[in-house]
């Protein structure tokens, strides 16, 4: 069996040029390393489609400009891909089909990317191991028995799992990054409305962003080139033109970076910690300074997610009542259809999160939570963005643990929400994080958190990219 | 023993008339094939996003131009959530929180008292689908989900239900002549809802709402029924419940849909997909300086052009006509509006056309008023000849020529023409002379005779007796 998915893109894109290889020998190559594993990562694999495409971009020259030309790609299933399934991972969706692309899979296409497949996730993208997919969980490739992380576990464990180099996922709080955590892959959150959002099947909209899933740092950045931008159909995007690698290899010295001592306290596992300072001690070495720093309403972070992503995604998730689309169960009233279709349809994270999410929204309790929720989180904004006025960067670990057990979560519906502790803080704020590698405890991978201020996605990238290389990752 | 006084409140829903949607950019368009007119943004299909048209912003702020509402510079829109299924994403994009007016009015005139009802607030949302009740299922019609609305909401002043006529009239003339919407009770695109209550006492009575009134008449009447209604009920005893009724009009009734619950909850929060919004003073008077001139002025204008108060209403009866007569320069109003009232608007119902759509441009109609004026054509050339004034490119003069009408307009050749009348009956003349007066009606007929028809009857008439004073 061939390898070339293994090589980095740089060199993929090598032989694509001088015609060494063609598409079809990436996408033949993906559809065998996915029979030949049980990850679970794909909901809906369009094997026919991605071979079609190959052969379609033969007819074509190869964009010598174009890194991704030919590249296979997953995309998670929250994400409109036309004529292929969207489930969200729900049994409300389960037969859905998409009747137009996202603009992303738009700008996907464009590159001449070759689209293999949906990818599992949370169910509504609600959850952080994956396992309240309708369709069961995506597989850690790491330990058969361990969470992948989640939402966008799927899209995690493809990239892990070497089945595709790219994917999309979507990051509400914490779902691309923790996952990314978890496999040992890199994830991005962009900035709030650098990617557009028009297609994506909406949880909590003011902090919804997809984003790139990659193998390592560089590779994001190329992705994150491809799929950012204004788009007229979503009026958060905005645009501005920039190449996201411009900054990798730059020196790092005297870069400022603060670490949250939130972030190093007793919440995260001793291990995790300990990992997380080596690293930072290197950065030290390196010429950084750093700073252990307070951030004002640093903790609220949990619970601000949670009024606002419920309420929001309450709304919503309204809009699958079977009238139009989706499952539909009959019923003798109206409200009898509705109420039918929705307790078949929806799994009980999904319920929960409705249930709590309309309660916080109704009458007085709007006030009470929401409006409150709403100004408690522009003043976290406003600490964070007091802190990037003295530092570039602020680091952490990604999640507070490794990986664990599969089931481990089912009966305390908060724990899940405690596995997003360290990183909500960038969709509160509408600041672009990622997440990295940055060791191992038992075999099993931990990410590395990097937040800078709006639009410094850049920025994030050239330290990232700094660290993959000290701590040996690959970086081309 | 008791005199109830009403109170009534009245919540207009005013289709704006913008090319496209509100959050999409499909067609806005009334009468197309059902679900024609609807994309995958007013289906509300998974993940799709709204967009805002800056039209539907630009006729709301006419909108509370017209109605004096104070406007406010930095909005944004709230979700309205509640399930049905003409809602296709079961909330409505409204505005709750930043209307996009507030605290206007509508002068009323009642028989020449002057009162201003005063306007609560005016807000901008998206229209719903149209549900079609058919046997035993209802069809939906998503052309009309998301079309933009504005709710014109009045505060509790109104007092009878004539006023309230004459609100909606005062209100709809102000629309329609601002160019915010077509104003059409039977196409929905103007929807009137009233709130009466009546009460003997300081205290206000329970409030009854009566919903989609289907013409301002009705308004009138569904008021007067409901108030006898509850008269009736309450001096029997009875304690009245927050109803929600509908007016039939051939019944002359109002009918029960149902009794409000406790409070709506509709679980209101600002719509996270469109971005908050300013305007600032010169794009709102860039708006409003584009705004036509009202129904008030000109009337005023057509008054003092002559126009009697009749032919005045008729125009402003019939906004096509009156936005015609707006395109005429330095033409006589009165003239004009004396044609477009009469046979031209006969010829416009009979073809069921606007009068934009015809070939009578502006400076043709210039060009037929001054011939008619200067009596180089008659009315009854104008009979003759309207229909191809309407559908042929030619001007006036070749239409003249080509329906054969060639009227003798020269002085001396008319004078000529008459004095040869004038010497063969001599004797008609000298009747005339010795004061029989019938003797000119055959004089007149000889003239028209000699002339064939092609002399102007009332330019022929005048020399006529100019020539006969003569020979006194």
């Amino acid at each position: 069996m061939s390898k070339y998915l293994d090589l980095s893109i740089k060199e993929i894109h090598e032989l694509l040029v001088k015609h060494q290889i063609k598409p079809i020998d990436l996408v033949e190559e993906v559809i065998d390393r996915y029979n030949n594993n049980e990850l679970n990562a794909f909901i809906t694999m369009d094997i026919d489609g991605a071979r079609s495409r190959a052969k379609e971009l033969e007819e074509i020259e190869v964009e010598e400009d174009n890194l991704l030309f030919g590249i296979p790609i997953a995309i998670k299933d929250n994400i409109n891909v036309n004529g292929l399934k969207c489930t969200c991972a729900s049994h409300i969706l389960e037969n859905y089909e998409s009747v137009y692309d996202a603009s992303v899979v738009s700008l996907i296409k464009e590159k001449n990317m070759i689209i293999v497949g949906k990818t599992n996730m949370d169910e509504f993208a609600m959850g952080s191991t994956s396992e309240t997919s309708y369709f069961g969980p995506p597989i850690n490739p790491y330990n058969k028995n361990k969470v992948p992380g989640g939402s966008s576990g799927g899209s995690a464990v493809c990239i892990a799992g070497g089945i595709v180099p790219f994917s999309l996922g979507s990051d509400t709080g914490g779902s691309i990054r923790q996952p990314a955590s978890f496999t040992g892959i890199v994830g991005m959150k962009p900035t709030y409305g650098r990617v557009s959002r028009f297609g994506l099947i909406a949880f909590a909209s003011s902090l919804d962003q997809i984003g790139p899933m990659s193998r390592n740092v560089y590779e994001n950045a190329i992705l994150l080139n491809a799929i950012s931008g204004k788009d007229e159909k979503d009026l958060t995007s905005f645009k501005t033109n920039e190449d996201f690698t411009r900054m990798i290899g730059e020196d790092i010295r005297g870069m400022r970076i603060a670490v949250p001592k939130y972030f190093v306290s007793d919440i995260v596992s001793p291990e995790v910690v300990e990992i997380f300072n080596k690293n930072i001690e290197l950065l030290k070495q390196s010429g950084c300074i750093v700073d252990y720093v307070d951030i004002k309403f640093i903790e609220k972070a949990v619970v601000l997610y949670q009024i606002i992503a419920m309420g929001e995604a309450s709304s919503n998730l309204a809009r699958f009542d079977g009238v139009r689309y989706g499952l539909s169960e009959s019923g003798k009233t109206i409200d009898e259809m509705y109420k039918k279709t929705r307790t078949e349809g929806f799994g009980r994270e999904v319920k929960r999160r409705i249930m709590v999410g309309s309660l916080l929204l109704s009458g007085e309790n709007a006030k009470t939570y929401y409006n409150k929720a709403m100004a408690i989180r522009d003043d976290l904004k406003k600490s964070f963005e007091e802190i990037f006025k003295s530092y570039d960067l602020v680091l952490g670990p990604t999640s507070s643990r490794v990986a664990y057990d599969l089931n481990s979560n089912n009966d305390n519906p908060l724990s899940g929400f405690m596995d997003d502790i360290l990183v909500m803080h960038a969709n509160m704020g509408g600041f672009p994080a990622m997440s990295l590698p940055m060791g191992k405890i038992n075999e099993l991978p931990i990410g590395l958190q990097i937040m800078g201020p709006m639009y410094s996605e850049a920025t994030i990238y050239k330290l990232g990219s700094y660290l993959e290389s000290i701590l040996g990752g690959s970086n081309d | 023993m008791t005199d109830y006084k009403k109170t009534i409140g009245i919540e207009v829903h005013v289709e704006l008339k913008t090319k496209e949607k509100l959050f999409s950019p499909m067609i806005n368009n009334y009468g197309s094939l059902a679900n024609s007119n609807a994309n995958i943004i007013d289906l509300g299909l998974p993940g799709v996003l709204p967009t805002l048209n800056r039209e539907a912003i630009d006729l709301a702020i006419r909108a509370c131009h017209v109605l004096h509402c104070k406007i406010n510079h930095h909005m944004h829109f709230d979700r309205k959530n509640y399930f049905y299924p003409d809602n296709p994403k079961n909330f409505q994009i409204t505005q709750e929180r930043t209307p996009i007016g507030r605290d206007g009015y509508v002068e009323i005139n009642d028989n020449g008292i002057k009162k201003k009802i005063e306007i609560l607030e005016m807000h901008i949302e998206e229209d719903t689908a149209k549900s079609i009740h058919a046997k035993n299922n209802t069809l939906l019609d998503f052309n009309r989900a998301g079309v933009p609305l504005i709710e014109i909401v009045t505060k509790p002043c109104i007092k009878s239900s004539r006023e309230a006529v004459l609100y909606l009239e005062a209100l709809r003339e102000l629309l329609l002549y601002a160019k915010v919407s077509d104003c059409k009770i039977e196409e929905g695109s103007m929807r009137c809802d009233a709130n009466i209550s009546i009460s003997n006492s300081d205290k206000l009575g329970t409030k009854i709402e009566i919903k989609n009134i289907g013409s301002i008449t009705n308004v009138g009447l569904a008021i007067e029924y409901d108030a006898r209604r509850q008269e009736e009920l309450l001096s029997k005893g009875e304690i009245l419940k927050e109803e929600t009724r509908r007016y039939d009009a051939k019944l002359d009734k109002t009918i029960l849909m149902r009794v409000k619950e406790t409070g709506n909850d509709y679980r209101y929060f600002p719509e996270p997909d469109i971005p908050f919004f300013t305007i600032d003073d010169e794009y709102i008077n860039n708006i409003i300086s584009e705004i036509p001139l009202n129904a008030y002025k000109r009337r005023e204008k057509y008054l003092n052009a002559g126009i009697n108060t009749i032919n005045v209403d008729k125009i402003i009866a019939n906004i096509d006509i009156c936005d015609y007569m707006e395109t005429l320069n330095d033409v006589n109003l009165k003239t004009a509006s004396n044609l477009l009232l009469g046979d031209i608007s006969a010829y416009l119902n009979k073809k069921n056309i606007s009068i934009f759509e015809t070939k009578l441009t502006p400076s043709k109609m210039k060009d037929l008023v001054e011939k008619l004026d200067g009596n180089i054509i008659s009315n009854k050339n104008f009979k003759e000849i309207v229909v191809d004034i309407m559908e042929s490119d030619l001007n006036i003069d070749e239409i003249l020529e080509k329906n054969n009408i060639k009227n003798v307009v020269d002085n001396k050749e008319i004078e000529s023409l008459i004095n040869k009348v004038l010497e063969n009956n001599l004797n008609v003349v000298s009747d005339y002379l010795n004061g029989n007066e019938r003797s000119l009606k055959y004089l007149m007929g000889q003239v028209m005779k000699e002339s064939h028809g092609s002399i102007n009857p009332a330019k022929a008439n005048e020399m006529l007796v100019k020539l006969l004073e003569v020979k006194r």
